[in-house]
């Protein structure tokens, strides 16, 4: 039904491949251009930022405290002194880094984690599902304030504290993924040509699955880019004067009262933006592999 | 019913004891181990060695977990060292006060949410549509702290219409008569449920509005509001259960955040004042029953999708 | 015109996809229908019948829309009455049942609210009246204790109560107009029939017009005064329902006859086919929607559009430039067909798109070579069974007696080398679990399978990899069972690649052989699934399945997906490539026609066992088990004359997880007695050597009725 209009001839050209079908379908989503436009730009500012507006983030400077933004300080100043554009680009470099690297390593850790489960099915699968249902029934910001509490975080521990709690909603989205694709008819029809598990794994399974895990890994970043700043929020970063948009938010909260507005806008409009950025891609890729070959 | 219940039953049993080995391992994390963390920083090695053999902590470890699961049976959750009080009878006053919180925050995201799915159902590909969808997608990536900030500048600064403290009252019945002041917390308590739900009830009308059953009682001639109140809205909103119980955990992280901003005296206050001075057997404390209430509180609604939908329901 | 109930003139539909596609669904469709007359629409799918019959009541499909024509029932156009006006008309005057009766019922209202629902509407009567009145029309759809199922949901229902359910539904308000679109293509053959019986019995006593949608000319054989044959959203055909089976004039009706196995009882023959596919709706063709895959086609049909000319004396319409004459009947239209397709080089010529989409096979193998049938057994299955576990998970305890479902139990039979054996049976008898054992997908419960006399149950894993090659399944659903993100020429070579046959070259050869031999160009190594249609998908499917040169091969239920045009080009395929290749086939199916028209023996499993064995000319023409008997009566054969079937089967077939004692067929058999209850029946051969029947009182032969 679907394809009586489109006739296979012996000289029409190959049929592009999923990737190239995908992205097609990624780059006519317009909510998922827009968020890769923006997270490009959120990059672009952050770490090619401080060569066109270079400022001291090191070093408090009382006399230029708290000033309001005009001048040389487009943004305004902080309490101390930084200047909050300048602090704005440093800032965002560890909420994304962290939050990057964070996200990949969740999704990373999750995947092999859901996949084995999956894979196993039986009793293997419901042991580690308990588990991740155990750890996933403790709010998920309990359980970092208390590693942070117990650890003092700096850029690499905050990564692994994080990746630690994330990677739990991957590791049971990949185990769903993993235990239909096992029950796929293809499989069966691979397994009755003689084939065996590492090509099941490796030949359909994982690229069937690439997709999901890809999808996910978007909203895993905008996750963990969330929980840099909820546990900066909550006075449990990497301490200063290393600063993250969570953090400036935080130390920005005293002075809403004097109303220095400035220190609360600016770094809680850039988590919005750079999540929302995550959160359309994600949503655009979910789409894109979506259709990729149920309907041409 | 009678199976799917003794099953669902055995599953949380299982998942509730494995919460207290996370915790139980949490505690062996603690720097200087669990001893340090009772007695405090000051402690001398004597101290702390005299101490671990009175409470057996020189034992294998799975010697100590099962006396740590007796003590916890028993209601020992040990004593906080700044506040001078059982952890327990801590969680006994905050506790009620966290859950009003969330229970008021559920109600006002399900009675806000799911007409607003509904409208974006039933306006699919509008103007109102696409308002509400992008208005989801920012609420989404908004951190509840800086929601909380700009409601409290808006509301509370600017307008001075609000408080932007929570009702500080002992009782639970005096939070309740200081409603103004409730007002914000609950809000930003609830937005991002409202966000999640509503984008729920959107695609669940949507799926049970291409359903065949729709057309069969379109071909019986009911109008299409009767076939969305009577036939739709049934089968769209029963699943709604099981959705409220998996997000408890981001409700109790919200509730944390929202009560540290308002200064509102539940368990989530609690936990963050424990948090900046360290006093690790609250945190603890706080961690076990949060987790706890979770497991319990999706106990629940699975019980409840369980009784709403007859498949359910009817089969022994 | 007054006389008439519903007139539907010039009545184009266009349905407008998510990307903004227009299909002209329907493009100028008339009909008729007077007061208490039954009407059959018939078609392969998408050819408009189903749009048909939903535009009626204008429950079109999201996107749908009438854009042309007029529908004019009692007097009103319910093509532009307000949407109030019709929904007046819904469930009231006009009553519809639906395909699916699991789907069309709200699983979560009680199957009393649902029937009840359209008397509140429609009329004054209490909550408590309109209950009565369900009831008691439940009653009357032959519902057993409707007092209690009037408090149950829809799953607790068997499907063919569902679909009792939904056929109450639709006359609980007594409409003058039934509505039933494919009302029984869901179910099983007995319940197929019980639900026509129902609906036919209804009608007289409610004295309703009906139109009946379905792809299956032997439902509407019996059952209609008229019939309107559908191709591309027009109608082709439309007569009195005898004189179209006997002397269809169209020439798709006669193509469309002519394929059907039923017809061509002798499996010796060829099928008739109809090369290529139905046009695309995308764009209106020019001249004759049929002329692409007619053999008759000239030069007016590809450039004029040929309009119904009626015959006023016998009803009988036909759009056609070139109708078979009345004098001819489908026999001998059926021989010019013959010509027609048969000579290849003519499709091909006049054929423009279609040409490409199923090539005729290169080399066609010396006709009706005698197939290389031999005495050499080359499958042995003795005891075989298999029981699944009823409730699952890690927290039930297994094995006791009543938490297992006996899906096979005890099977034996023998398959010959180059022979096709046929296994017959109803949904939920065991067969697919059958194949599924014999292929190895899963391993039986207790007994053998000797695969050329050799144990498979116990081989090692390196000789398992290698009987693999031996025995290959043809999947129900090819398009499920290969990789979607993989090209053809990918999923063909995975079977040489795990067998390590051959070198990168070698393979591509041997891919482009098999392609030959299914009759797909070699061109289809560089696409993808999606990208074909559901007869070419089993044609790769049985390409792959062929390409480690199986000597056996297990074909689940390969064309009952299929329109039945395509069904002969598949059933013709399998049967030339089984001469070609010398193999076998172990042939699942529900559809007792196809089966007949390919296997050399039969099998008939009635609950996992099978009640039935012997060559199928035997076991078709003298039935010795009351089951098969029944069976066989059940059939609706595409014949408005043949004689009513004689003991049509009762009832509904149990539960496999509680089987009845002693012989699992005895709450339906008309014959059962107590012993029945207490002893299986052995397994015996009363007439004739190789004619096994289970059955403690075999029938004593005696043809079939109806045929």
């Amino acid at each position: 039904m679907t394809a009586t209009d489109a006739p296979v001839s012996e000289t029409a050209p190959a049929t592009p491949g999923p990737a190239r079908r995908t992205l097609a379908v990624f780059t006519r989503n317009k909510l998922a251009l827009t968020g890769a436009l923006v997270l490009l730009g959120l990059l672009t500012f952050c770490f090619l930022g401080p060569l066109i507006h270079p400022t001291d983030q090191i070093h408090t400077d009382l006399s230029q405290a708290g000033l309001a933004p005009g001048g040389n300080h487009p943004l305004g100043t902080t309490d101390l002194g930084y200047d909050l554009l300048g602090r704005l680009m440093y800032g965002g470099r560890t909420s994304l880094e962290v939050g990057l690297a964070a996200g990949l390593l969740a999704t990373l850790l999750g995947t092999v984690y859901g996949a084995v489960a999956g894979y196993l099915g039986g009793w293997a699968d419901a042991a580690m599902m308990r588990i991740t249902d155990a750890a996933l029934a403790i709010p998920a910001l309990f359980l970092l304030v208390v590693v942070a509490a117990i650890v003092t975080p700096s850029k690499p521990v905050l990564i692994l504290i994080i990746a630690s709690v994330a990677w739990l909603s991957p590791a049971r989205l990949i185990r769903g993924e993993a235990l239909a694709l096992r029950s796929r008819d293809y499989l069966h029809a691979m397994r009755l040509m003689g084939g065996g598990g590492s090509r099941a794994v490796f030949r359909h399974i994982l690229p069937n699955a690439i997709g999901t895990v890809i999808v996910n890994a978007t909203f895993q970043i905008a996750d963990a880019i969330l929980y840099v700043a909820y546990l900066s929020f909550l006075g449990l970063s990497i301490p200063p004067p290393a600063a993250d948009w969570g953090s400036m938010l935080s130390a920005g909260i005293t002075y809403t009262q004097v109303g220095h507005w400035w220190l609360i806008f600016p770094p809680g409009i850039a988590i919005v933006l750079v999540v929302a950025a995550f959160n359309f891609i994600g949503d655009g890729l979910r789409d894109a592999f979506d259709v990729r070959l149920e309907k041409s | 019913m009678i199976r799917f219940l003794t099953k669902r039953i055995a599953q949380a049993a299982t998942v509730l004891l494995l919460v207290s080995v996370i915790v139980f391992v949490l505690l062996h994390m603690l720097p200087g181990g669990p001893a340090r963390a009772i007695l405090g920083v000051q402690a001398t090695p004597e101290a702390i060695a005299h101490f671990n053999h009175q409470q057996g902590y020189d034992r294998s470890l799975p010697q100590q977990y099962v006396m740590y699961l007796g003590r916890l049976l028993s209601g020992d959750l040990g004593e906080s060292y700044k506040l001078n009080q059982t952890v327990a009878s801590l969680l006994g006053e905050r506790l009620p006060k966290t859950a009003l919180l969330a229970g008021l925050a559920l109600t006002l995201a399900a009675l806000l949410a799911v007409p607003l799915g509904i409208l974006q159902a039933v306006r699919r590909g509008k103007a109102a549509d696409y308002l509400l969808t992008g208005a989801a997608f920012l609420a989404y990536a908004t951190p509840v702290f800086f929601l909380g900030l700009v409601l409290i500048l808006v509301f509370s600064q600017q307008l001075q219409l609000l408080p932007a403290e929570a009702p500080q009252a002992d009782t639970l019945g005096g939070i309740l008569t200081d409603l103004p002041a409730l007002v914000l917390p609950v809000v930003t308590a609830a937005l991002g449920i409202i966000a999640a739900f509503s984008r729920y009830t959107r695609s669940a009308v949507l799926d049970n509005l291409s359903e065949e059953y729709v057309r069969t009682a379109r071909a019986k001639g009911q109008s299409n509001a009767r076939i969305m109140a009577r036939h739709v809205l049934r089968n769209a909103l029963i699943p709604l259960a099981t959705l409220l119980g998996l997000h408890l955990p981001t409700l109790f992280s919200g509730t944390l955040v929202v009560e540290s901003m308002f200064n509102y005296p539940g368990m989530g206050l609690l936990f963050w004042n424990a948090a900046q001075g360290s006093d690790f057997p609250v945190l603890l404390g706080v961690t076990l029953v949060a987790g706890v209430a979770t497991v319990l509180g999706s106990l629940l609604t699975d019980i409840a999708y369980a009784v709403l939908d007859p498949r359910i329901r009817s089969v022994t | 015109m007054t006389d008439k109930l519903l007139t539907i003139e010039d009545l184009h539909v266009d349905i407008t996809g998510r990307r903004g596609r227009t299909i002209h669904a329907l493009d100028g469709v008339d009909l008729d229908l007077a007061p208490g007359e039954a009407l059959g629409i018939v078609g392969e799918s998408g050819c408009g019948k189903t749009m048909t019959a939903l535009s009626v009541l204008r429950l079109l499909p999201n996107g749908g829309k009438v854009t042309g024509g007029r529908i004019l029932f009692d007097g009103t156009d319910l093509a532009t009455t307000p949407e109030t006006a019709l929904r007046d008309i819904r469930g009231n005057t006009i009553g519809m049942v639906f395909q699916d009766p699991l789907t069309s019922l709200n699983p979560t209202l009680t199957i009393g609210a649902q029937v009840a629902e359209p008397l509140l509407l429609h009329t004054e009567l209490t909550k408590t009246e309109a209950w009565a009145k369900a009831e008691e029309t439940l009653r009357l759809v032959g519902m057993p204790r409707p007092t209690e199922r009037m408090r149950n949901y829809p799953h607790q229902l068997s499907g063919g109560m569902r679909q009792r359910v939904a056929i109450a539904m639709a006359l609980v308000c007594e409409p003058r107009l039934l509505i039933a679109d494919e009302p029984t293509t869901a179910l099983d053959v007995t319940t197929q029939h019980q639900i026509l019986e129902l609906i036919d019995e209804l009608r007289e006593r409610l004295g309703m017009a009906m139109i009946l949608v379905t792809h299956d000319l032997g439902v509407i054989a019996r059952r209609v005064d008229r019939v309107a044959v559908m191709y591309g959203g027009r109608i082709a055909e439309r007569a009195p329902v005898r004189p179209l089976f006997a002397t269809p004039r169209h020439r798709y009706t006669q193509a469309l006859f002519a394929a059907l196995p039923e017809r061509t009882t002798d499996g010796a023959r060829t099928l008739l086919t109809i090369p290529g596919l139905p046009p695309s709706l995308a764009t209106r063709p020019v001249g004759c929607r049929f002329a692409p895959r007619c053999g008759f086609a000239t030069e007016i049909c590809r450039t004029a559009e040929p309009e119904p000319t009626c015959d006023s004396g016998t009803g009988h319409a036909v759009a056609c430039f070139h109708p078979g004459g009345p004098e001819a009947g489908a026999a001998a239209s059926v021989d010019v067909i013959d010509v027609a397709v048969g000579g290849t080089e003519t499709t091909e010529t006049t054929a423009t798109t279609e040409a490409a989409e199923v090539r005729p096979r290169p080399e066609q193998p010396a006709p009706a070579a005698p197939p290389e049938r031999t005495e050499e057994t080359l499958l042995r299955l003795v005891g075989v069974t298999k029981s699944y576990p009823l409730h699952g998970g890690p927290f039930v305890r297994r094995r006791t007696a009543a938490s297992q479902v006996s899906a096979v139990a005890g099977i034996s039979l023998t398959v010959r080398r180059g022979e096709t054996f046929g296994i017959v049976g109803e949904s939920g008898c065991g067969k697919s679990t059958l194949g599924r054992m014999v292929v190895g997908l899963e391993a039986p419960t207790s007994g053998t399978i000797r695969f050329a006399d050799r144990d498979i149950t116990t081989l090692t894993k390196r000789e398992l990899r290698a009987h693999r090659r031996e025995v290959q399944l043809m999947f129900q659903d090819s398009y499920a069972a290969m990789d979607p993100r993989m090209r053809v020429g990918a999923i063909l070579r995975e079977p040489l690649a795990i067998q390590r046959i051959g070198d990168s070259a070698e393979q591509r050869r041997r891919i482009a052989g098999l392609l030959d031999d299914v009759g797909l160009p070699r061109g289809s190594v560089n696409r993808y699934p999606h990208e074909f249609s559901g007869g070419q998908r089993q044609r790769l499917g049985l390409a792959r399945a062929l390409a480690l040169a199986p000597s056996l091969v297990v074909a689940d239920e390969p064309v009952s997906a299929l329109d039945v045009s395509v069904q002969a080009q598949i059933l013709n395929l399998m049967r030339d490539l089984q001469r070609e290749k010398g193999l076998s086939y172990l042939f699942i199916s529900h559809d007792l026609a196809v089966v007949r028209h390919l296997a050399d023996s039969v099998g008939v499993m009635y609950l996992g066992k099978l009640v039935e064995t012997g060559p199928a000319e035997r076991v078709f023409a003298r039935p010795l088990h009351p089951y098969t008997r029944g069976l066989l009566d059940t059939v609706n054969a595409p014949d408005p004359d043949a004689t009513p079937a004689g003991t049509p089967l009762a009832g509904e077939t149990p539960s496999a997880a509680a089987p009845p004692s002693g012989c699992r067929f005895r709450t339906r058999c008309p014959s059962a007695t107590e012993l029945c209850a207490t002893t299986e029946p052995p397994p015996a051969e009363p007439e004739t050597p190789g004619h096994r029947v289970a059955c403690h009182f075999p029938l004593s032969g005696g043809a079939v009725g109806g045929r």
